[in-house]
């Protein structure tokens, strides 16, 4: 009977381990798969070939986004592209540059409007590939887009020399699911 | 005698024929029936290159149209594409919805990558430097477009829809204008060099079947005259045949008659008691019996040949000494000879050899040479008969050669040609009334050719003539050339 239970309890060890070892290589799996994700998270701004600027502080970058200021130095009219509201991309942008939340941002462009101040709202683009085409097609445009969705066609700016990647970059999209992202696509 | 006995059944008198005049119409008809084989053939080579000809210019013009048409194709979807871009430009303007605006951009962007393509693979295909430069003009204004319509997009997707109107209005409608006229020149060129390659082949094409239907014609117009020609001679050959029968017929008759007038006044005299004593019947019987022998000899010549033409009689060839044709030929001469008064000449060569022959037909061969030795001879009574072993002068090596000689009257060398046809009788001996059917040389011809021989002539007018026969020499063993030989091959005379 001693034997029976000592043979039994190596059993359940045996078995407790080989889940143990089982779900510990799983969650490291899980882990690196969230590493990527979230190095994949970062934003780009991104404007179209022909624009000769390569770098933009933040405080200008907040004053593009915010209209503030409507001109390139080389005196093209800048162009705004932003995705809808409630979009995750734009969440960041206006918390991380705007430094506000969706409601502040329509009150100010409204504002704006209203007296004169601002003279063309943002346009609204529905999907990554739309602003992409959009900031290749106008020749002033700047907008945001996730890393991953960056390609040949448009240019990526650093923000205070800072790219995408690069340590201290702080333009990172928020907690959201890809299966959302690539519906959106 | 009438026709038949002097053709038996299944021999075809024009055969015959063709040994002498008649040979001139048949070498004619020979030489048309060639000659018009060699031009129809020509021409059946001419005309199969002519349609081949024609066949090539017809797909050249197929190509040529088919490179055109689809010139015209590539040229018609790129002006297809170009509306399409204008008409995408034009669409963005219509929507303040930036991702409308942003999809037809991205068309437009399509379309005009099309265009770009077409126009380049225009320029690679040009075939002349003017479609190159028409081709090169629309190409630059293109690009000035594209730049205007890009800053009519830039215009319209920053919302300043005026302002790309204002753009494309003062700069977009004149550039297309102008592509438009690019594109309506490089149809038109395109339009015309169709039609000229069209053209062109229809030209060749024009040509080709005038020279086809001249050459025809001509093809036509010669077998009509060939054939008329050969008709002609045909017509030509059987008057010939014709008379020559009819001579033929009026010389045998007459030679029938004589002889048999000669016997009938013979017989009335003795019946009618007018020859008296047993002298008188004697000469009688001996003028009956010389006509008798004239009208057998006639009839004799004319059977032989007969026989011979037909193709069908057999000798039998051995070899033979010449001594024994010599005296054969000697003997059933010899009376005629003494009655006539002629010496017999002869000359063998000792130890002669042997040749090949039929002993009767020599014979006879011989006795007409003699006989027309007697008959030409004029006043001389000589005759000589010569044999002796010669050189060929071939590979063949040596040949047994008789002689027939005489001293009369000669023959014309214009006559000489025509001497051993068939039923031929010189106009000379006509008017002198030497009477004979003209087949005597032509048999003995047809017999020395028959024994693998040969019958040649010289002779001088006023001088006299030597007839040689030539023999071919017996082989060593005797019967080794004891061979059937026939006369339905003989060596024919051309």
């Amino acid at each position: 009977m001693r034997r029976f239970a000592g043979l039994l309890f190596i059993i359940v060890t045996a078995g407790c381990l080989l889940r143990a070892a089982s779900e510990g290589s799983r969650g490291t799996v899980g882990a690196t798969s969230g590493k990527l994700a979230t190095a994949n998270q970062n934003l780009a701004i991104i404007v179209n070939l022909a624009n000769p600027i390569e770098d933009v502080s933040k405080v200008e970058l907040r004053k593009i986004f915010l209209a503030e200021r409507t001109y390139w130095p080389n005196g093209r009219r800048i162009t705004l592209v932003m995705r809808a509201p409630g979009d995750p991309e734009r969440k960041s942008v206006l918390r991380e540059i705007c430094q506000m939340n969706e409601e502040e941002f329509k009150n100010h462009f409204l504002h704006g409007l209203f007296t004169g101040e601002i003279l063309v709202s943002p346009k609204i683009l529905a999907t990554p590939a739309g602003v992409r085409k959009f900031v290749f097609n106008v020749p002033g445009a700047i907008g945001f887009l996730r890393a991953e969705d960056v390609d040949a066609t448009v240019k990526v700016i650093s923000i205070d020399e800072l790219l995408p990647g690069d340590k201290g970059y702080t333009l990172r999209l928020e907690s959201r699911s890809d299966k959302q992202h690539e519906q959106e696509k | 005698m009438n026709r038949k006995s002097n053709f038996p059944r299944g021999q075809k008198t024009p055969t015959a024929l063709t040994d002498g005049n008649g040979a001139f119409w048949g070498h004619l008809h020979s030489g048309v029936t060639l000659l018009l084989f060699l031009v129809f053939s020509a021409m059946a080579i001419l005309g199969v290159f002519v349609m081949r000809d024609l066949r090539v210019s017809h797909a050249d013009a197929q190509k040529t149209h088919a490179a055109s048409v689809e010139r015209l194709r590539q040229i018609a979807e790129v002006e297809h594409e170009a509306r399409e871009t204008r008409q995408l430009t034009l669409y963005a303007l219509t929507t303040d919805d930036s991702n409308l605006q942003v999809e037809y951009a991205d068309r437009t962007r399509e379309a005009d990558h099309h265009v770009t393509e077409g126009i380049l693979e225009s320029i690679q295909r040009a075939k002349t430097p003017q479609e190159k430069e028409v081709l090169e003009r629309l190409r630059r204004d293109w690009s000035d477009y594209i730049s205007v319509r890009n800053e009519v997009l830039a215009s319209s997707l920053e919302g300043s829809t005026k302002e790309a109107l204002r753009r494309d209005l003062e700069e977009g409608v004149p550039s297309f204008d102008r592509i438009d006229q690019d594109l309506g020149e490089v149809k038109r060129l395109y339009s015309q060099d169709d039609a000229q390659g069209v053209a062109r082949a229809a030209a060749t094409s024009s040509r080709l079947r005038t020279g086809l239907a001249v050459f025809l014609g001509l093809a036509v117009t010669f077998a009509i005259a060939s054939i008329l020609a050969i008709q002609e001679g045909k017509i030509l050959n059987a008057r010939h045949l014709t008379k020559l029968q009819m001579d033929f017929v009026a010389s045998v008759s007459h030679e029938l008659r004589s002889p048999l007038a000669v016997i009938s006044s013979a017989a009335d005299n003795i019946v009618d008691g007018l020859v008296e004593g047993k002298e008188g019947l004697h000469r009688y019987g001996l003028v009956i019996r010389n006509q008798n022998r004239r009208m057998t000899e006639l009839v004799d010549q004319i059977l032989l040949f007969a026989s011979t033409a037909d193709r069908r009689n057999r000798n039998v060839l051995r070899p033979l000494e010449v001594s024994q044709i010599i005296e054969s030929v000697v003997n059933s001469t010899a009376e005629l000879a003494r009655e006539q008064g002629f010496v017999i000449e002869q000359q063998l060569e000792a130890n002669l050899p042997s040749v090949v022959g039929d002993v009767s037909a020599l014979s006879q061969c011989l006795r007409n040479l003699v006989g027309n030795a007697m008959k030409y001879s004029g006043d001389s009574r000589w005759i000589g008969l010569r044999a002796s072993l010669q050189d060929t002068g071939e590979q063949a090596g040596k040949e047994v050669r008789i002689i027939v000689s005489d001293r009369g009257i000669g023959i014309d060398s214009a006559e000489l040609p025509h001497i051993f046809d068939p039923f031929y009788r010189s106009p000379n001996v006509r008017a002198v009334q030497i009477h004979g059917t003209g087949l005597g040389l032509s048999l003995a011809r047809r017999i020395a050719e028959a024994m693998h021989g040969r019958l040649t002539v010289v002779s001088e007018l006023g001088a006299g003539s030597a007839f040689t026969l030539h023999l071919p020499v017996a082989a060593a063993e005797p019967s080794a050339v004891a061979a059937v030989a026939s006369l339905a091959n003989p060596v024919m005379p051309e």
